[in-house]
């Protein structure tokens, strides 16, 4: 009904006197026709690649693009990247909770915008922590509650390899603190369930991860917005929780020094084993030494 | 370097707060560090070598020499260091608790707090296997503390195989689809297992939502792999097919042909297995065609034979040899394992049951086995009259319309009305009374 209105309503387009020969192309139906097809746009595809040099040099590579897709990230933040995120905008300065001042740089129409200067150094901390805990063998969890921070928190985790856990959907309450309930004996006894560090990215929803974080011991980074309270957690990173970008770039930092700790790990390990063969090596020449000086003391003797 | 700095600038942090949950065991399995500064006697032998490190193959500079005599004593004073390096060993690790093997002599204790010394910023604490010494694991699965990691293992697996089949096809220039082209799509129905299915195979309880989460996932890879079928990609289509068929139902089959007439196949043996019903008479049919005998067989003329024991070993081996080869078939009906005539007494019953027979021209063409139960005479020989024919079109597909046209292949509806209140029977009143 409405779109019949809508028609009347706009003025009529005039009709071209010669239609143009842009005819409805036929169904596809044998293979041939499918490799017909696919040949033809692989053509206009190579056409465009060689003719994209004559024109502007920006490719998709170095195009400033503003979208949310999962790029690749950086190891270190500047100011400028998280401006360009977004990272700067607080919620509305009615809402701003008073344990955020040090953090907060001003205000602008009617909301907080937080001081990137304080954010940045904050965010390094933070890095070289998870870099620490990665290296010490801890578990690292990341928790990101929300659906667009589902593939931000899974590849983060992935990054840190097989001390990389996460959550996307929903923080069970008792997860910390009632293991026997939640997972089978078994399991229980023999698996060490409790992370060594927790990162959250949505840290207002999942108030009962950090409750339970801090009634058994496990130190919490957090993203912080200007309406949270920044004494919740261990080490707050102020910045803004609802932009995804945001925290990609967060996400993606602390993953970043997580693998870096890690590879560390595999050095010491590698270095460790080395020296353990080295010493095993050393005993077995000694013990060889040992038993011809014998020998040749039972010669002579 | 940055790195090891930025490594020890982070557990300073660690430290400060505190926060091992037993920090007398995480890092102390080492003596506790020693600044160079403080270090009694340490580098009385050995002089110090300032900003490198200390390698085994410089140490043994120190101790190259011909002399066999200084040799030998260097080895007692080394005996003697090692066994007092024990000694001070078994003290030090009795104060601090630990069991650990004991090693090394007192040059190579030297050497080695000079190389920490050196490089303590390599080395501050000692690589620890299990950094919590309690010899439990730490889980395996990435998603073990969403509770729920069998689900979501299956969830991300199912992600990355639609993501990857998603940049193949855009590869193949094949997403996305233009409209004409998605138009000339075949359509495959997909018949997913149930919550409670899915649920079982996991092993965790499958709720309405995350049933829909993959389902919706798995909708999506059904698409791929039309498209990939359609194209001619057979190793993706294959792939993808591969994934769906864990999670298809195993009665796709039977729901997708619901309702349509289903088609009852020969069995290896050559026999139809039909199901006819008749009131409340059911037959079980099986019928095999009735062989020929080859009228090709010699006849043997007995008097022929001389031997007498040839004579009985063909007469046991080869019987039917020896007479004349019948050329009528014979055809048996068996019913509950009675043949026709003694079963149905009646011949109207008789003429009910092979009817369909006697129609189709095959009267001694088959040889017919029957199981039937229920009902009486009439009901019994009319279901085994349906079944007969169905059997029929099993294996002559071509008599389907004369059955048809003859109403045999239908299962008669008519069955005993039920008697109703204020009347006598079904349909019968009772007699009328004036007053």
């Amino acid at each position: 009904m409405s779109s019949s209105r809508l028609a009347r309503a706009l003025p009529r387009v005039p009709r071209l006197a010669r239609p143009l020969s842009t005819e409805e192309p036929p169904p596809l139906r044998s293979l041939d026709d499918w490799s017909r097809l696919q040949l033809k746009r692989a053509e206009v595809g190579t056409l465009i690649d060689i003719f994209s040099k004559y024109g502007s040099n920006r490719t998709p590579q170095n195009t400033y693009k503003l979208r949310d897709a999962i790029r690749r990230p950086v190891p270190n933040a500047t100011t400028s990247s998280l401006l360009a995120a977004g990272a700067h905008f607080g919620h509305a300065t009615s809402r701003m909770n008073p344990n955020f001042m040090p953090y907060a740089y001003g205000v602008r129409a009617g909301s907080t915008i937080i001081d990137l200067d304080h954010t940045v150094p904050l965010l390094r901390r933070a890095a070289n922590l998870v870099r620490a805990v990665a290296f010490a063998g801890g578990q690292i969890l990341f928790v990101g509650t929300r659906p667009d921070l589902r593939q931000i928190v899974k590849s983060a985790a992935g990054r840190i390899g097989k001390q990389g856990y996460y959550i996307s959907d929903r923080w069970i309450p008792g997860t910390l603190t009632n293991t026997a309930e939640l997972y089978s004996p078994e399991v229980a006894n023999e698996t060490l369930a409790t992370p060594d560090l927790v990162i959250l990215l949505n840290p207002l929803k999942n108030i009962t991860c950090i409750r339970e974080c801090a009634l058994t011991h496990v130190p919490t980074i957090a993203i912080v917005d200007s309406d949270t309270d920044p004494r919740l957690v261990m080490y707050p990173i102020p910045a803004n929780d609802e932009s995804p970008q945001t925290a990609e770039i967060v996400a993606g930092i602390l993953s970043i020094a997580g693998r870096e700790g890690l590879a560390l790990r595999m050095e010491e390990e590698v270095i460790a084993d080395e020296n353990e063969q080295e010493e095993m090596d050393e005993e077995f020449w000694d013990a060889v030494e040992e038993a011809q000086f014998e020998e040749e003391q039972a010669s002579s003797t | 370097m940055q790195a090891q700095r930025l490594l020890r600038s982070g557990l300073a942090t660690l430290c400060r707060h505190a926060i091992t949950r037993a920090p007398q065991r995480a890092f102390a399995s080492r003596p506790p560090f020693v600044p160079p500064v403080q270090q009694i006697g340490g580098g009385s032998s050995l002089p110090r070598w300032q900003g490198e490190r200390v390698m085994e193959d410089d140490l043994e500079e120190f101790f190259e020499e011909d002399d066999e005599a200084a040799i030998a004593l260097e080895d007692e004073e080394v005996t003697r260091a090692m066994e007092e390096a024990a000694d001070a060993f078994a003290m030090q690790e009795q104060e601090e608790g630990i069991e650990g093997e004991v090693e090394g002599s007192e040059a190579l204790e030297e050497s080695e707090e000079q190389e920490e010394e050196e490089d303590d910023e390599d080395e501050e604490f000692e690589f620890e296997e299990d950094p919590t010494l309690t010899g439990k694991q730490p889980p395996t699965s990435p998603n073990f503390y969403s509770g729920r990691a069998a689900y979501y293992d299956q969830l991300a697996q199912i992600e990355s195989a639609v993501a990857h089949t998603r940049s193949a096809l855009r590869m193949l220039q094949l997403l996305p689809l233009p409209a004409f082209a998605r138009q000339s799509l075949p359509t495959r129905p997909a018949i997913w297992k149930t919550a409670k299915e899915m649920g079982d195979d996991l092993g965790i309880p499958m709720t309405s939502g995350r049933y829909r989460t993959l389902t919706r996932l798995l909708v999506q890879m059904n698409e791929y792999l039309v498209i990939a079928t359609a194209a001619g990609c057979d190793e993706l289509a294959e792939r993808a097919k591969h994934l769906l068929n864990l999670f298809e139902s195993s009665t796709k089959q039977a729901n997708l042909t619901r309702g349509r007439k289903k088609v009852i196949n020969v069995d290896h043996l050559g026999r139809s297995y039909t199901f006819g019903k008749r009131k409340t008479s059911t037959a079980r049919v099986w019928m095999v065609p009735v062989a020929t005998p080859s009228e090709k067989l010699d006849v043997i003329d007995l008097e022929m034979i001389d031997s007498l024991d040839e004579a009985e070993a063909l007469m046991t081996s080869q019987p039917e040899r020896f007479h004349q080869p019948q050329l009528v078939p014979q055809t048996a009906i068996l019913i509950n394992n009675i043949p026709l005539g003694e079963y149905f007494p009646i011949p109207a019953d008789r003429e009910r049951a092979v009817r369909p027979l006697k129609i189709a021209g095959m009267f001694s063409a088959y040889n017919i086995f029957s199981l039937v139960r229920g009902g009486g005479t009439t009901g019994q020989s009319g279901a085994l009259a349906h079944g007969i024919s169905k059997g029929l079109l099993v294996h002559n597909p071509d008599l389907g319309t004369v059955l048809r046209r003859t109403k045999l292949l239908r299962r008669d509806p008519r069955m005993v009305e039920r008697k109703k209140t204020g009347k006598a029977k079904a349909r019968k009143g009772y007699t009328w009374v004036k007053r």
